[in-house]
């Protein structure tokens, strides 16, 4: 059954169309007063390039990769981020490491070469969902943007670097422990 | 005045004439570019937002987006001055002059102060001098001018829209017209004379708008007709028909148009302010200073102007049908009531 629109019927008031105006002009004239004795800080527009908006928790912005507390990466290099990504940005490349690190639960394996494509990256986040030991986290930086292509390939060191100033923590541009030489297979 | 006159050895209507000429064509002007901010900010603050505040003097003094003028204007004059292939060219560039023109020269009979006294000069403050034998007459006719200037814009142009454009806005401005000519009327049978002198001396009293309110609501109403703006800007109804008579137009002529319309804007505040707020009259004060009374014609004047823009911003913009029904059948018999009202009373206290 059709929906019956209900005719509204107006008063003489009403279709006078003056009143209305001037009920209408009252609106615009409280918007007015509002918007301008409110402080420019106060107002809903941010200023963008002068003033930023803290994001949220649970924002999903640029990606960072976690570290143990002796600064050692948390990824073992499983491949369940670069599997489950709909946008395939994500390649990785393991290698073996030698001394066992009873931080990093005795793993023997990292990433060699860890790297997100940041124009391919949708900011899903599935990455994070799958990782079975917490490693990518989307966090809240967004201003992402760069004059070539190169620059947005962002690789191991940078991916884990990305927070490391916020967070008060070391740039790091190796890893703790040194990677064993890959041994040859046997045939 | 008179030591300055004898020092550039003029008479003093003759420098008065020149200080009335600068200031008749150099106010109206700078106070429509002055309009521009008022309008982007004003509506920017009505909408919650906040408005151009980007553009600063060296990059570095912002002065609440007022530079923006400055940048603008700039920008009108570097850009490329095209006119279309197909367009008429001759008409495509009178076009702006024919609508600036006539909103600058409306300006000319208005009373901005009350007359003052110069040694055996009595000097006025209006560009023509009262008993002119013009009046409000020449406003009227020039008003209607104006018309001329968007059609051509319109027609010139030889784009679709630009036509229909121009078809709606001379159907309207026609349109109304006719009942704010009759709403003034009203007013020259109670001022006794048409001269706009004459209706503001006539209002030392009771302004206008409180004998006369449906002609004042009469004449409000068309004057947001012929100035083209929002609730009637049928001309350029960018929603609609892209930009209307300028779709065409770039660079300075553009600016020209758009300059047209606020300074209308001005002028269409004076007439009302002349015609039904008491001109240069101060309220409850009998005989006002000079600087007081052009204090106070210049009050109303801003107040009228920021009015057009309170209610561009207020109100969305009629249907054609609605445009047309509101002309003809309410507006035009309301100002005939007023009138015939008014001339029978007039006829009754022995007129």
């Amino acid at each position: 059954m059709a929906i019956v629109v209900k005719k509204v019927e107006l008063s003489w008031l009403d279709r006078s169309y003056i009143v209305p105006v001037l009920k209408g002009m009252a609106i615009t004239m409280k918007h007015f007063l509002r918007q301008l004795f409110t402080p420019s800080r106060k107002r809903f527009t941010i200023q963008y390039p002068d003033w930023k908006k803290e994001m949220p928790e649970g924002y999903r912005g640029l990606h960072e990769l976690k570290r143990h507390e002796d600064d050692s990466i948390k990824c073992v290099a499983c491949f369940m981020c670069a599997e489950n990504c709909p946008a395939r940005c994500i390649t990785i490349e393991a290698e073996e490491f030698g001394d066992l690190n009873t931080l990093q639960g005795l793993e023997e394996k990292r990433p060699a070469v860890f790297k997100i494509d940041m124009l391919r990256c949708i900011y899903c986040g599935m990455c994070e969902e799958a990782c079975p030991k917490d490693a990518i986290w989307l966090r809240k930086d967004y201003e992402l943007a760069a004059y070539d292509r190169l620059t947005m390939q962002y690789g191991k060191w940078d991916l884990m670097n990305t927070y490391a100033g916020p967070d008060g923590k070391l740039r790091l541009l190796e890893d703790p422990t040194p990677t064993v030489a890959r041994k040859p297979v046997l045939p | 005045m008179e030591s300055l006159a004898a020092a550039l050895r003029l008479s003093p209507p003759t420098l008065w004439m020149i200080v009335k000429i600068l200031i008749v064509f150099g106010a109206p002007l700078s106070l429509a570019s002055l309009l521009t901010w008022v309008e982007r900010r004003g509506s920017a603050m009505i909408q919650d937002r906040i408005g151009p505040n980007r553009a600063a003097v060296l990059g570095k003094f912002r002065l609440l987006g007022l530079p923006q003028l400055l940048a603008d204007g700039i920008k009108f004059f570097m850009k490329e001055d095209l006119v279309p292939n197909h367009a008429s060219r001759t008409l495509f560039w009178v076009a702006p002059m024919l609508a600036f023109v006539p909103a600058v020269l409306g300006f000319a009979v208005i009373p901005f102060g009350k007359s003052f006294i110069v040694g055996e000069y009595t000097l006025h403050m209006s560009l023509l001098d009262p008993q002119n034998g013009m009046g409000m007459m020449f406003t009227m006719a020039i008003g209607a001018v104006a018309v001329y200037g968007v059609l051509t814009a319109a027609w010139s142009s030889n784009n679709k829209w630009s036509i229909l454009g121009g078809l709606r806005a001379s159907a309207q401005m026609v349109s109304y017209e006719i009942g704010m000519s009759l709403a003034v009327l009203a007013l020259f049978i109670r001022a006794g004379g048409y001269d706009p002198h004459e209706i503001v001396a006539a209002q030392s009293g009771v302004w206008n708008v409180v004998t006369q309110f449906p002609g004042f609501i009469v004449f409000f109403t068309c004057m947001f007709a012929e100035t083209n703006r929002l609730p009637f800007d049928f001309a350029e109804g960018e929603s609609e028909i892209v930009a209307g008579f300028h779709t065409e137009y770039g660079s300075m002529k553009f600016a020209l148009l758009q300059l047209a319309e606020y300074i209308h804007m001005v002028t269409a505040s004076a007439l009302i302010v002349t015609l039904y707020f008491g001109g240069w009259q101060v309220p409850f004060v009998k005989d006002p200073h000079v600087l007081l009374s052009v204090g106070a014609f210049l009050a109303k004047l801003l107040f009228f102007c920021w009015v057009f823009i309170w209610i561009r911003w207020t109100l969305p913009r009629f249907r054609y049908d609605q445009l047309m029904r509101l002309g003809w059948k309410v507006m035009l018999p309301i100002s005939l009531a007023n009138l015939l009202i008014h001339a029978a009373l007039m006829y009754r206290a022995g007129h």
